[in-house]
């Protein structure tokens, strides 16, 4: 009928588009690099970043500071990485300078030739004033360094100190530092919370406790040699860690960073958050009316690096040398100051910590000194390595525990799923 | 069932229809906090100058609606141009292959386009069509549906009999098409046009893949920067949503007082 | 897109011969028709670049492991093989067709119904039916945003209601059915406005006469409806039947923004084209992607066909397209 017709029509159209794939399929790097001699750079620079990547203050001096060229800064919304990418696979309209977010730089690790190697444009003069795990996570095995430190997500735990005092709970920070020391001292405070206040909840998701166990440990899922971790003992751990927070009742079960996270935060039902220090700018804008009454203590156990994001230069750029001039003034010691107060972006160049931007009493959190807990929590953060494929690795358990979570799932059941899931997605990638 | 019965479900009906577009105004003239509140606020509130500015100095608002309007008036010209044409000769020609090549028509009604984005992407890269306006117009200029909706419209409301009179004056195809055919049809294409030019404006995803371009966006892109996940702040949003859809409305209102009977003239068997 | 005139052939009666009423006893050459072919011709030529290749495109895709970037390698069968295995994908597949019944079910259901009652109306006709349409003028995504303030647990407007009349909160979003549910309604929000209108239009051609005489026959409103309405709606229901099939099963967009790139609680959220989207875009996936969705495809035909012999089962003896 019909059918068989049109079965020959698409199989002429298949050779057709096979001819025309072939010669689009393989989109790699196999451009000719741009960037001409030293005095033919082009004046016009632009820069993609996203909202709070960088301080909006800062990107709107460049101008001033660089006062020869056409500086074109865009805010991304939206998802920056799928933008990123198709913007490479189709050569045009490439930035000058791109952010690049912690969690994607494994993955554009992967894509190196994409991008230039700022060591060749200076920057191994600038390596000895960034912290050194942040400045190799940027660079790949054989010493490119691929994306220049912006800032790094020390973690601490974030309450609202008047809640906590209503709930007869310690409230000055000295008095939750010592009293959140562990996560299970932690997990009782949560406890003492609900009895006292119910509906209150310590903890948003127990995804959030997860993820920030990992982040505590040395390894993630997968390691240098492409061998699946996913089952041992560090896993292991912040998933029971979890679980239990799930046990206890303490869990809100709102999504961290969505609307209802927030929309608690702000009414008080959720006041405690464990985050990086630029989660700060989520709190404030989540919970303007709120300000003055929350605290920032020491995260029980230790602090753990929650994303922190870099800038690089796409092989494509036509002025690389000049790109490589802003982006050096840009993360420099006082512009990472600023950063810090417009953005909550916690400086990756030590010497920024004892700038007064820095070491200011911060009204939000009710005149603390914020860098006190982020100072030490920063040089204490334990390096791990990160594959492209932790992502990947990470969504079966991610997925299980919100089994756990929402369907009472038994968690070693789920662990098991989540293992045996996790081995299936890495077997796929090539990690065994 | 009695009249007032009837009316007062009707009413009820529109409430619902009709309340989240009250809602977002609420939204939109409040601030985030506002809205965080519980139970929920209800009234207006006075922010709405402030979200307005708001939103103006986080996009390009005016440039990004007027590359909307280009595209959606350019694609639905396009459409009620193409997709008339071949109604007409479907509907009133019987050439070789017809049924063949229109049971080809519906069988695309049936290819989850949306999901070859990446491809169709890259064969726009090799177009040279990235970042331009014109990889949305082009590819939307001509769409089963319309040629499928106009066919039944052609079918039905052009007698064989002004044809053939027109055919016995001389004329051709195609003057047969502009003198006898586009006259008759005109409810069909304006409830076409209208289909046409909501479907292009609301389009999102595939602009937003293709148009790398920041300064070049449609108004759907550009919105899409005022939903950072992480801090959404329902006041810009919403202000932004009720920006695009009011012109889409104005536009409703003035041209859709047929618009069933429009549709009603062309739909009378499958 | 000029177009010149056609030279007028000499004889007239040539023309009246192709007479598109009745099976044509003779057609002339195909090679006369070349206005008809030069007609329909954009849309074809449209579709197979913009439409067809892309999809062939993903087809190939399918069978190479792909990252965005980087050179893409042959992967043969994997991709489909993993595919089999992976529960996700089944869960995706079960998610979208519950959130699909959930939604066209009453959609439909109620779109018939209000397209009978604006049908008895008398007066301001065309408010209603303008009121009801513009729901589905609003973009998906600002709607979706908006549904997610709706249904908020914590500042949505639907808790505060029902705490008002002494309910409890509801999860909504944080439940498995109850994202299921808030998918659903909007997707009936939006759409049943639509249905109803076309519907409508499907009521109007209906000839009066038959009712007339129905009555005089002693049948009543319910039985009218059914013996007579209903089987002669038949092909505008079958088309909104197919329409929503493929549009359904494709639902992406409205989950996507309410619970995120999870899925929601158990991912109760993560349809099939969503699992499509992540991989794809968020893992860097493309192959497999691709794979997911010529699978998609296969689904949305298969039950587009079969949704089509239900609607047709019964129609007597012709079956037209």
């Amino acid at each position: 009928m019909t059918i068989s017709r049109r079965r020959l029509l698409q199989a002429g159209l298949l050779g057709l588009a096979g001819a025309a794939v072939g010669t689009t399929a393989a989109c790699g790097d196999d451009d000719s690099p741009t960037g001409g001699g030293s005095g033919s750079e082009s004046s016009d620079i632009s820069l993609w970043y996203w909202s709070g990547g960088l301080s909006d203050k800062v990107v709107a001096d460049v101008p001033k500071q660089f006062p020869g060229i056409t500086f074109k800064p865009s805010q991304i919304g939206g998802a920056f990485k799928d933008k990123l990418v198709t913007t490479i696979s189709s050569r045009q309209f490439m930035p000058d300078i791109t952010g690049i977010k912690g969690e994607d730089i494994a993955y554009f690790m992967a894509q190196a030739g994409q991008f230039l190697d700022l060591n060749e444009l200076g920057a191994g003069d600038l390596k000895s004033q960034y912290l050194e795990w942040k400045w190799k996570q940027g660079s790949t095995p054989d010493g490119k360094l691929i994306g220049f430190p912006i800032d790094i997500g020390p973690t601490a735990l974030f309450y609202r100190a008047d809640i906590f005092k209503k709930a007869g709970l310690p409230s000055e920070v000295a008095d939750v530092t010592a009293a959140a020391g562990t996560w299970d001292a932690y997990f009782d405070l949560g406890t003492k919370l609900k009895k006292a206040l119910p509906g209150t909840f310590l903890v948003g998701e127990a995804a959030e406790v997860f993820d920030m166990a990992v982040n505590q440990s040395t390894k993630r899922y997968a390691d240098a040699d492409k061998k699946f971790i996913g089952d041992q003992e560090h896993i292991r751990r912040a998933w029971d860690l979890a679980t239990k927070a799930v046990k206890l009742g303490i869990s809100f079960k709102v999504q961290s960073g969505k609307q209802d996270a927030n929309a608690a935060m702000s009414q008080g039902t959720l006041p405690g958050k464990l985050g990086a220090a630029w989660v700060a700018l989520d709190i404030k804008s989540a919970a303007e009316k709120t300000s003055g009454k929350w605290r920032v203590a020491p995260m029980p156990e230790g602090p753990a690096n929650q994303g922190g994001s870099f800038l690089a230069i796409p092989k494509s750029s036509k002025a690389p040398k000049k790109s490589f001039e802003i982006i050096k003034w840009l993360l420099d010691v006082d512009n990472q100051g600023r950063g810090y107060t417009d953005s909550a972006l916690f400086p990756s160049a030590p010497a920024a910590y004892k700038l007064p931007a820095l070491t200011a009493p911060d009204e939000f959190f009710g005149g603390q000194v914020t860098i006190d807990v982020f100072g030490p929590a920063a040089q204490k953060i334990p390096v791990a390595y990160e594959s492209q494929y932790d992502g990947v690795l990470r969504d079966p358990f991610a997925a299980e525990l919100s089994n756990v979570e929402s369907k009472g799932k038994d968690p070693e059941a789920a662990w098991n799923d989540a293992v045996s899931a996790a081995k299936k997605a890495g077997e796929r990638v090539g990690v065994s | 069932m009695g009249g007032l019965l009837l009316h007062a479900v009707l009413i009820g009906g529109t409430i619902l229809a009709l309340f989240p577009f009250y809602w977002m105004v609420v939204m939109a003239t409040n601030t985030n906090a506002d809205i965080y509140q519980f139970p929920p606020k209800f009234t207006f509130g006075s922010e709405l100058a402030t979200n307005l500015r708001n939103v103006f100095d986080s996009i390009d608002f005016f440039g990004s609606m007027l590359n909307t309007i280009i595209v959606a008036g350019t694609t639905t010209g396009l459409v009620l141009f193409f997709d008339s044409l071949a109604a007409f000769a479907f509907a009133k020609f019987d050439f070789p292959g017809r049924k063949v090549l229109f049971g080809v028509l519906i069988g695309t009604f049936f290819l989850p386009v949306g999901l070859a984005v990446i491809p169709g992407f890259v064969i726009m890269v090799e177009l040279g069509w990235v970042g331009s306006l014109k990889a949305l117009i082009v590819p939307a200029a001509a769409n089963a549906f319309g040629i499928f909706f106009l066919r039944q419209y052609v079918h039905n409301a052009v007698p064989d009999s002004v044809l053939d009179a027109a055919r016995l004056d001389g004329a051709g195809f195609f003057r047969q098409y502009y003198r006898v055919v586009v006259p008759m049809i005109r409810p069909g294409l304006a409830f076409l046009g209208i289909y046409t030019f909501i479907a292009s404006w609301n389009d999102f995803i595939w602009p937003l893949v293709v148009l790398v371009n920041p300064d070049q966006v449609t108004l759907q892109v550009a919105l899409q920067q005022l939903n950072t996940v992480h801090n959404l702040d329902y006041s810009r949003v919403m202000t932004g949503a009720l920006l695009s859809v009011i012109p889409l409305i104005l536009m409703f209102l003035l041209f859709a007082r047929n618009f069933v009977s429009d549709l009603a003239k062309g739909a009378v068997r499958e | 897109m000029a177009l010149s005139r056609t030279a007028v052939p000499a004889a007239p009666e040539a023309r009246t011969r192709s007479h598109p009423h009745r099976a044509p006893r003779r057609r002339r050459r195909a090679l006369s028709y070349w206005p008809q072919y030069l007609a329909i011709s954009p849309f074809y030529l449209l579709f197979a670049v913009f439409g067809l290749a892309p999809v062939l495109f993903s087809f190939y895709l399918a069978f190479q492991r792909w990252d965005g970037i980087g050179e893409s390698e042959f992967a043969g069968l994997d991709n489909f093989k993993y595919l089999i295995k992976d529960d996700v994908f089944w869960l995706s597949l079960r998610n979208t067709l519950l959130i699909w019944v959930m939604s066209t079910v009453p959609t439909l259901a109620l779109a018939m119904v209000l397209a009978v009652l604006l049908n008895s109306v008398k007066r301001f006709k065309s408010f209603y039916r303008m009121a009801f349409f513009i729901p589905n003028i609003t973009s998906v995504v600002a709607i979706s945003i908006f549904f997610g303030a709706l249904f908020a647990t914590n500042y949505g407007l639907v808790n505060a209601l029902l705490e008002a009349i002494g309910l409890g909160k509801v999860a909504w979003l944080q439940s498995e059915w109850g994202i299921k549910v808030v998918i659903a309604a909007l997707t009936v929000w939006q759409w049943t406005g639509y249905n109803a209108i076309i519907y409508l239009a499907g009521l109007q051609t209906i000839s009066t006469d038959l009712y007339e005489q129905a009555k005089v026959d002693g049948a009543n409103a319910v039985q009218i409806f059914f013996r007579i309405t209903l089987p002669l709606m038949r092909p505008i229901i079958l088309f909104t039947v197919v329409i929503s099939t493929v549009g359904g099963l494709q639902t992406f967009t409205e989950p996507k923004v309410l619970v995120g790139d999870s899925g929601g609680a158990g991912q109760s959220g993560l349809t099939m084209v969503f699992y499509f989207f992540r991989q794809a875009f968020s893992n860097n996936d493309y192959g497999y992607g691709a794979a997911i969705a010529m699978v998609v495809l296969l689904v949305v035909a298969l039950f587009t066909i079969l949704n089509w012999a239900l609607v047709q089962r019964g129609q007597d003896g012709r079956t037209r397209r």
